[in-house]
């Protein structure tokens, strides 16, 4: 009998000890200054101090794939845009949650120094590139044109990757582009390109980056990932109060001049706290473009946001 | 016309530190106009050789080779060669193939449609024209070979083993066939074989090689009436002889 | 088409289904065969990104691949045939192409963007670079397999370079250039959806549509414009091939 239970408890002992000791797998996109809060937390050790291991899994050039890496179930949590999250989501391919806002605004659109197109109807018939369809930025860029009369299907909409955007507007190949800080700031930087638009002027406070979570990895470590928002909030804190450290973390994780983050950052409103409005509008835009089908917009987003997390935080 | 040997003697050169390989070695004599001459020599003695120097394809280390009294310049016009493989162009049906030659000299389509046609009824492939050699036996194959190289009406015609490698039915069959054009035309005729019994039947003239480096050991006259009789007592007479002197170089 | 090439398709998707509808598969991993035909559906008639339709992104592409693949073809067909007869040109070029041809298309992608801008140019660059090799070297070893008697028996009928070129080498190379050409197209074919990430200014092709698929996160459209770009890979091929036994009849 002893044969069998020593070797069957210390089995369970490592199994318990591993499964607890398993890293929170996080991903978080590519030089993108929403994310800053992750990037404090990481430098920092907030998570350490929280208990909670994490392994960067995944850094990733735009939404959507990341969305598919937690389709693939390699992910437990990540900073990503809430249009790719809310696509991914309603479209049945990952099943997440959103427990945090990361950030509102941050983007914008810009254009050459000095070139052709000065306003935004100028736009029609040129070329102007998104990271991505059904990206924040995607939206953000139909919206703007919508405001300003213009129909979304007269201008040339290209899909290109944020670090490639620049050089294709510095050699004319494109016309315009909208991307997350702090592209837009390095493109003025170098005297590249101007901002056309800030995605304040477009939709003011409009919600970006969030933090969600897979739904399987919520169901089996919840206090881990009560931890982890806990983490989160202090790193936006910081932010807030420690504007030189943050910018620091920053240029660390950007690779960017500090001339550039600096400016980036003065276009994104860091907050943890979720706006529901916001998402209704992305659901109800998202459906218009027939990206999504959603029959009930309202127990979508209940589902979907998960406020409660961050409101008990602060209410300490 | 007529060809004059003088001292052909031929070497390949050995790779790295070997000898060179001595084929030809003073080979001297005349083949007159006219005439069906053979060339018979054990395996490897270099017949082959001295056909391809006299088409022009190998040049002669030694010695010359004189075309109706006059230097044979290489690539002469007047040579034609037809080879133990057939070598026809796979790509090419029969009449194609006939008039490779007339359209390389620029002949117009019209003219070498009909002067093929001619040589396609001649050599006995009607019906066969528009077929590609993979689709002919190999008799048919061979007369497409020898009408290719007949329509260029050469001066003198090298034949390097063309019924070697086919049936002995198939072979006598194109002897005959061959005889009757020839008899018609009385093209100079340099036939290279290692069958004598083939070459009895066929020559005026056996010339007898040794073995390699070749040298000429003896040469027979061959003065019977044709059509010949294969297995009567002339021909099995000269036979003998021949083969008596073969078997005294392949020892 | 036989009943057999049909039978183990037909098989796996039934299968297939039966795990699907069964949840054994789950849906957002890999749809099932019914929902990938209603993805195939809304390819054709909503169409991926909204209002841009499956007809229109596969003439695009159709397009970037045929304007690559003839510019290769072009090229690749005439330098082979020159470097497969000229032994100096194809030692003095070979290390050069040797060098650049293990570098997959793929890898050439920034440089072409860089000399090319983004749209089609660059695109049909990478899928030059994908059909140009398995061309060229098909070509030359085509000519390098022309066995040698047919280029003697070509010397024998007087032909001079430029007759061996153009009525040997070339239609002797014919069935290998086929297999290149196949071959190229291929892989120009398979190049296509990378080619397409270069960046798709005119917002059309099958690669483009892919990809954008994927980040409205539709797996069903996915997988339906993968098997259209997979039917389309084979009308080519099977085009190719009929075209090639049409012209080639003597093999």
């Amino acid at each position: 009998m002893k044969k069998i239970i020593l070797p069957f408890l210390v089995s369970l002992l490592i199994f318990v000890t591993a499964a607890h000791g398993q890293p929170v797998r996080i991903a978080y996109l590519q030089s993108d200054i929403h994310q800053l809060p992750c990037w404090v937390a990481l430098e920092k050790g907030f998570f350490e101090k929280e208990g909670v291991k994490v392994e960067v899994a995944g850094i990733f050039k735009a939404g959507p794939e990341l969305m598919s890496a937690f389709a693939a179930g390699a992910l437990d949590v990540g900073y990503v845009g809430v249009a790719p999250a809310t696509t991914a989501v309603a479209n049945k391919t990952a099943k997440v949650v959103v427990l945090a806002q990361v950030n509102t605004e941050g983007s914008a659109i810009v254009v050459k120094k000095d070139g052709k197109v000065q306003s935004i109807p100028e736009l029609v018939g040129k070329v102007a590139v998104v990271p991505g369809h059904a990206t924040v930025q995607d939206s953000l860029f139909r919206k703007a044109l919508l405001k300003f009369k213009t129909q979304p299907d007269q201008v040339k909409i290209m899909v290109l990757k944020p670090p490639e955007m620049i050089g294709a507007l510095r050699t004319d190949q494109i016309d315009a582009f909208i991307a997350w800080e702090p592209y837009p700031a390095k493109a003025v930087t170098t005297g590249v390109g101007r901002v056309l638009a800030t995605s304040r002027d477009i939709w003011k406070d409009h919600p970006c980056c969030v933090l969600a979570a897979d739904e399987r990895f919520l169901g089996a470590h919840l206090e881990k990932a009560k931890a982890f928002v806990r983490s989160h909030v202090k790193a936006v804190d910081l932010i807030c109060q420690h504007r030189e450290e943050a910018i620091k973390v920053g240029v660390k994780y950007t690779g960017m001049d500090e001339a550039s983050v600096r400016l980036a950052m003065e276009n994104v409103n860091y907050t943890p706290i979720l706006s529901v409005e916001g998402e209704k509008e992305y659901v109800e835009f998202l459906t218009k473009l027939k990206y999504i089908k959603v029959e009930d917009v309202q127990i979508f987003v209940d589902r979907f946001m998960r406020p409660e997390f961050v409101k008990e935080i602060i209410k300490r | 016309m007529s060809l004059d040997f003088l001292d052909l003697s031929k070497t390949f050169p050995g790779r790295g530190l070997e000898d060179g390989v001595h084929v030809l070695d003073q080979i001297s004599c005349q083949i007159e106009d006219g005439r069906f001459v053979s060339i018979v020599g054990p395996s490897g003695c270099g017949k082959t050789t001295l056909l391809r120097i006299i088409a022009g394809l190998e040049k002669a280390s030694t010695g010359r080779v004189l075309l109706d009294g006059a230097e044979l310049l290489q690539g002469s016009e007047a040579i034609g060669l037809v080879f133990q493989e057939y070598a026809l162009f796979p790509w090419r049906t029969t009449l194609q193939n006939i008039e490779m030659g007339p359209e390389i000299r620029g002949m117009d389509k019209e003219k070498r449609r009909t002067k093929a046609m001619e040589y396609v009824t001649m050599f006995d492939l009607t019906g066969f024209e528009h077929r590609y050699p993979r689709e002919l036996s190999g008799g048919m194959k061979q007369r497409v070979a020898i009408a290719r190289t007949l329509i260029m009406n050469p001066g003198v015609v090298l034949m390097d083993e063309p019924f070697g490698s086919l049936d002995s039915q198939t072979r006598n069959g194109l002897q005959e066939f061959l005889l009757g054009i020839w008899g018609r035309r009385r093209d100079t005729i340099l036939f290279v074989t290692h069958n004598v019994d083939e070459a009895v039947f066929l020559s005026d003239q056996i010339i007898v090689l040794s073995k390699r480096p070749a040298r000429i050991v003896k040469t027979f006259e061959v003065g019977l009436q044709r059509p010949r009789d294969r297995t009567g007592y002339e021909c099995n007479e000269i036979r003998r002889e021949v083969l008596k002197v073969l078997s005294e170089e392949t020892k | 088409m036989k009943k057999e090439h049909f039978l183990l398709p037909l098989l796996v998707i039934l299968i297939w289904q039966g795990f699907s509808s069964l949840q054994v598969i789950p849906s957002y991993k890999l749809p099932s065969p019914l929902e990938i035909i209603l993805g195939f559906k809304d390819l054709l008639i909503i169409g991926v990104p909204p209002g841009n339709l499956l007809h229109n992104h596969m003439l695009y592409s159709l397009y970037r691949v045929f304007l690559g693949y003839a510019i290769a073809a072009l090229l690749a067909i005439p330098l082979g045939l020159l470097m497969g007869w000229s032994p100096v040109l194809l030692r003095t070029t070979r290390s050069l192409f040797e060098v650049v041809r293990p570098i997959p298309p793929l890898a050439w992608i920034p440089i072409a963007i860089l000399w090319f801008g983004i749209g089609i140019k660059s695109a049909a660059f990478i899928i030059f670079l994908g059909a140009f090799f398995p061309i060229l070297l098909n070509t030359i070893s085509g000519v390098l397999s022309i066995q040698p008697i047919l280029v003697e028996a070509a010397r024998t009928l007087h032909a001079k370079e430029k007759d061996i070129f153009l009525k040997v080498l070339l239609p002797g190379a014919v069935p290998s250039i086929f297999v290149g050409m196949r071959i190229g197209i291929g892989i120009g074919w398979m190049t296509l959806v990378a080619a397409e990430f270069t960046g798709v200014k005119e917002g059309y092709g099958l690669g483009y549509m892919i990809m954008t698929a994927r980040d409205i996160q539709r797996p069903d459209e996915i997988l339906a414009g993968m098997l259209v770009i997979g039917v389309i890979g084979l009308l080519i091929d099977i085009g190719l091939r009929t075209a090639e036994s049409k012209t080639i009849k003597w093999q």
